[in-house]
Formats: C-alpha cells, structure tokens, sequence
C-alpha cells in the first residue's frame, strides 16, 4: 500500500509531528510512505524519521535557501480553501492553496492522511479520484471554533474515514457532526518502547512533563507537592518543558519555600531517559485531548497520578491498577493520590509493573495495525473513491450545510446513533 | 547523517558510549577533545554484538576539569563530531559516593547549543558538595558534605569578594562528621559577587570550593534558582541571590536593588 500523510510541518516539534513520525515509520515497515510537509522552515527534521520514510516539503520558508517561497505573491495573500476559522490560517496563503491542491491533484498513493482540521478539508475537496481520504484530527471536536464546525460538517462527508485520538471524542462525532458514509473511529496515538530500562522504582521523585501552560495547572501540582512534603520530604518534583508560565511557577515555588524540592528542569527531548529517573508521574491538566505523556511514563514503569479530565487520561489508566485518577481542580486530591503512591511501596511496585504491560497497546506496531485494518476494510467497501460514493457524501454535506444554517434549537434525527 | 552516540552513566560515575556502527575498518577510537586545551582522551571502540560499536570511560581513567567534544575517529579518518542519543543518566540522579577515593570526579554528558554531545567534567580533591541551601531573615545557609578531607577544630568558612581588593569573611560553619552546614548573614556582604569557601583544617590547610556535582544535571544555573532577599547595607538596599556559576560553584550575587 503507498500511504502519503499530509502534515503542518515536519520540521519542527510536537505532539502531531512525533505521533505522525511514529506512525509512519511503523507502517513504513510494510508500506510505502511518504510524509508531506506544507511547510519547512529548517533544513532538516527535529526528529528523524526512518530511512524509509520520505519527507518533502510544499512551501519553502528558509530565508537562506535557493528554494524560498517567501517572496512569491501569493505567499501573501490570503487562503480561500484553507478555512478561515482554523488556529493555523494566519500562516496558510493563496501559495498553500495552489500547492496542496496541485499536490492532492496528482498524489501517488492509495490513502492519503491529513493531520489536522484545515488540511483534511484540503483533502476531502482536491484529492483526486482514488485514494482513500482518511482525516485526523489529533485536538477535539469541542476545542474548534464554531465556524470551523461548520465547515468541517459540510466538507467531512467527502472523507473515507475520520480518526480521533480518544473514544470520547469519536462519540463527540458521531453524536454531533453526522457525517454520512464516514467511518469515525478512536485511533489512539503510539508511543514507542522507550530505548532504555525501565525505571525501578526506588528514586524518590515525582515526574511530570508537557508545555509550562495554563491548562496544565502545573501551579496545582506545586501546591500539592507542599504538601507532600510536610510528609514526605525526601520526595522531590521534577517538572519538565519550557512555556509562559515559568516566571509564575518560579515565584510560586519561591513563595511556598519549595525551591530544594521542586525543579523547574526546561524542556528535554528525549523525554524517556528523564521519565525514567522518577518512580511516580503527574498530571494535573483541565484537559487532554490525548494525554501522550501519560503513556509515555507508563511505558518507562511509572505509574501516572492524573486529574480525571477530558479526554485522554480516563481511557489511558485503569484507575487504581495501573495508576491513580483524582478530581480535576483538586490540591487535596492531587496530593492524596501521589501520597497514596508514595507512602505505599508494594502498591507503586505492583502498579509500575501494570502499567508496562498496560500500556503496550499503545505500541507503534499495535497502533498501525489498526490503521492497516481500517484502510482494508474501507478498501474493501470499496469506499476508495467511488464516483457514486463522492456524489453521495459531497450532495449530503451539503445538504447538511444548508440545514445548519436554521438548526440552532431542534437537535438532530439522527442523534444517538453510533457507528 | 553524523553518527549518534547512546550514553548511560553508571553509579560510581563512569560513562559508557554506545555508537551507531557506520561500517568503518577497524581500529576505531572514541576520542574525547578538550575544548581549551586541545587534549585528547583515547578509548578503543569496539564491537558489542548488538551492530554498534562501544566505549567505556571508567571513572578511574583521568579526565581533568572542563568540556570535552566527543568524537568517533576510525583509522586513518579524521575525526567526526558525535550527535547525542539517548543519555540514560539516571544513577547519577542522587549519587552519593563514599568518598573512600578521597576525590570526587564527576562527568556529565550534555547537548550542546549546536545539538553536539559534550562531557562535562570535574575532578575534586577534596570536595565540598552543596545540598540543600535555607533562605530566611535575611541569613543564607548551606547544607552540605565534603569528601576527601576531615574538618578539623580549626575548621573555617569563607565568603571571598570576587573583587580585585575585596575583603574575605568568615562564615559561621558547624561541622557534624562529614557534613556541614555554613550560615551566611546577607547584611555582612556588600554589593558584588561573593564566592563559597571552606577551609576544612584551617587556614594552612587545602582551600575547597563549595560546588554543586553530585547528579544528572551539567548546568545548574538555571535549574536551581533561589529566591532573592532585600537587605539593608550600610543604609542601601541590596538584593541577595544565592546562585550556581558556570562551573557549578556557589556563590552570592548582591545587586542594587531598583528602589
């Protein structure tokens, strides 16, 4: 099978670019792959893909290269297919425009996969006949705009396939986009087997990691850790990432007299080697589309203490088998769960050793094996670009357009159906 | 692509390097260049089974102070520079050694700015290790342990002006076995950098810099940042900050404080 992904930008760093890297290099293993970049802005990737992976760019905005787009007209002017209410439009153009679309166009590959919300509409409407069109979307439904709503419900039904990162997302889908023909499945993202031993449980500290961002709460979990001092003060914290909050952080360590126990340690990549100097992770977020950290810790053998929030971490941890869920917004609660963990060493042992093994199904291998099964089945279904298959899903999406326009207060007919 | 090289420490101190086999004739060396001095540090990389190629820097193999380039050199080649991989230091996380070999070496592999792996060294003979450092009311005190030396009755501390002429204070230092804590008055300091000294067997003895060493971390600076104290100096206002120099050194920076 060729699989062409369609990507941001390769180039850099986060959470898409490592799970798109990740996926790809697994399927790369039987499959032809290459990586599409709209954009580069450095000669070569933050993280390398496999050797078989290839990557190439669409639009180039290295100043210093031969190649630079930067100049062209059309680079500065506004995207017409590009959705306008998507986070990332500001950086799209009339040139991103042209080539993704000449790129979709005339694209060798039997499925081709968009990465996020803007370019999977570039995907439902310009792939050419044949491939199956199947979109990710690695954030949330209720984290889009409600213009951007609006759109992707008018142009998703010309999708083969939609995958989300969570089963809860999938029913937020499902529930409310009703996107005729369109299999909306929880694809949740890999994470490799770390390159190191598993941590053995015995360093006395706690571990979190992820951006110095206020969704992350991060001063909740400094809170809490005051209190896990009080008892346990050979325990320390390591927070690792870098972000705006830093300067805030800082001063409320300082303020709490936490500064011989808690560290604010900049970002790290790799992050495995650092999971694997704590013997207990944390998490203290208000949300988590996916909650890739999560898995990250289980896979280096520690157990994650995690607030309960939307989405990722309820369907990540097995709540006191693998790992401690607590309320969402709770010091107490937070530092009841690391104190749990931390006062009980048989108990943090036997959850370390569960969540190694629990977390295994988020293995690269497991992970693309699902992708393979869903593109035979909708190969299969002979959903690869059907004439009468996209006359049906573009007529219905606009059918659909037209109806939302007046559909405010009566929900839907088709609510509660689950593919 | 450059090769790349897996690091993990072990828990006396010593570094193991494994790198990506690129094919290359035997013998092939793993060659540690100082960054000031141009010295090189040879070891042999050989074969581990598992298609890379492998060397070890125990801890007893010399390393003088400072920042070492790493590279991979196979005969007859010039020397190529080492990416990092995956640097497993977790035994150095909360090392504590005996302090029987009567110094204190320690080696830290980083990143540098240019995504190039580096080893950091230190070689202290003996050695003060800085712990955990206490800031209230105006007072700065440092907990702390020293290997290779024994305080004596005639046990000191020293608190140097980084200044040309500046003076040297006494800190007020209680010693209990190996292990010390040295209390520093903020309002005794004037504006200026201060650098932490103990004089274990007095004042005809060795001079130990108190330093910070002891675990995973090649820069402390950022990572171990204090909160700063307004104190009162000879009727100025200065700011207090206890702080990690490039070296890992401790010291005191006092700053006017903007009024």
């Amino acid at each position: 099978m060729q699989i062409s992904f369609l990507i941001h930008n390769a180039y850099g760093i986060g959470g898409t670019i490592r799970t798109t890297y990740n996926l790809a290099n697994t399927l790369a293993e039987q499959h032809d792959v290459e990586v599409v970049s709209v954009f580069r802005h450095r000669d070569e990737p933050v993280f390398t893909p496999s050797s078989r992976v290839r990557v190439r760019h669409l639009v180039d905005i290295r100043k210093d290269s031969p190649g630079y787009d930067g100049d062209d007209p059309e680079f500065g002017r506004p995207a017409s297919v590009f959705p306008r209410h998507e986070g990332r439009y500001e950086q799209y153009s009339a040139l991103t425009d042209r080539r993704i679309a000449e790129h979709l166009a005339s694209v060798d590959a039997d499925v081709v996969v968009g990465t996020r919300p803007g370019l999977n509409v570039h995907l439902a409407r310009e792939t050419r006949r044949g491939p199956l069109r199947v979109g990710q979307e690695h954030l949330t439904l209720d984290t889009h705009a409600t213009g951007l709503r609006r759109e992707l419900r008018s142009v998703y039904p010309r999708l083969d396939a939609l995958t989300t990162t969570t089963e809860a997302d999938a029913h937020a889908y499902r529930d409310r986009m009703r996107l005729p023909g369109v299999r909306i499945e929880a694809m949740p993202n890999p994470v490799p087997a770390p390159g190191i031993s598993p941590a053995d449980g015995s360093a006395k500290w706690v571990v979190a990691a992820g951006r110095l961002a206020p969704v992350k709460r991060y001063d909740l979990l400094i809170k809490a850790f005051d209190k896990v001092r009080a008892e346990r003060p050979d325990w320390r914290l390591r927070i690792y990432g870098g972000g705006k909050q830093k300067d805030k952080l800082r001063r409320l360590i300082d303020q709490l007299g936490l500064y011989n126990h808690v560290f604010l340690m900049g970002p790290a990549n790799p992050i495995e080697p650092e999971w694997a100097k704590g013997s207990v992770a944390a998490v203290t977020s208000t949300f988590e589309s996916f909650g890739m950290t999560i898995v990250e810790a289980m896979r280096c053998g520690l157990p994650v203490v995690s607030t309960d929030c939307p989405h990722g971490p309820g369907e990540i941890i097995d709540n006191g088998v693998d790992g401690r869920l607590v309320e969402v917004g709770n010091v107490e609660a937070i530092s009841g769960g690391l104190l749990e963990l931390i006062n009980n060493d048989p108990l943090r042992e036997q959850m370390a050793a569960r969540a190694l093994v629990d977390s295994e199904r988020f293995d690269p291998a497991r992970i693309a094996e699902r992708y393979e099964t869903l593109f035979g089945s909708l190969t299969a279904r002979g959903g690869s670009g059907g004439l009468l298959h996209r006359a049906r899903g573009s007529l219905l999406g606009g059918a659909f357009a037209v109806r939302d326009a007046g559909r405010t207060v009566f929900k839907s007919p088709r609510k509660g159906r689950t593919a | 692509m450059a090769p790349r090289a897996d690091c993990i420490a072990d828990s006396a101190g010593g570094l193991t390097f494994d790198v990506s086999d690129q094919g290359a004739p035997d013998p092939a060396h793993l060659v540690l260049m100082n960054r000031s001095s141009g010295e090189e540090v040879r070891l042999p990389l050989t074969p581990s089974g598992d298609g890379r190629l492998r060397a070890s820097l125990p801890i007893s193999v010399g390393l003088p102070e400072g920042r070492w380039d790493v590279y991979a050199q196979a005969a007859g080649d010039d020397p190529v520079r080492l990416m990092p991989g995956v640097n497993d230091l977790r035994s150095l996380v909360d090392r504590a050694p005996t302090g029987s070999r009567g110094y204190v070496a320690v080696r830290i592999p980083y990143v540098t700015k240019h995504g190039n792996l580096t080893v950091r060294s230190w070689f202290r003979a003996p050695h003060a290790e800085a712990g955990e450092l206490l800031i209230a009311g105006g007072e700065l005190t440092v907990r702390g342990r020293v290997y290779g030396t024994e305080f004596s009755a005639k046990a000191c501390a020293e608190i140097r002006s980084r200044a040309a002429t500046g003076p040297v204070l006494r800190g007020e230092l209680t010693a209990d076995g190996a292990e010390f804590a040295l209390r520093i008055g903020y309002d005794e300091l004037s504006e200026g950098r201060w650098d932490v000294w103990l004089r274990p067997e007095g004042e005809d003895g060795p001079q130990v810099r108190v330093a910070r060493l002891l675990d995973d971390i090649a820069d402390k600076k950022a990572i171990f940042a204090y909160p700063t104290e307004r104190v009162a100096v000879g009727g100025r206002d200065l700011l207090a900050e206890p702080y990690y120099t490039v070296d890992n050194d401790l010291s005191v920076v006092m700053a006017p404080a903007s009024p």
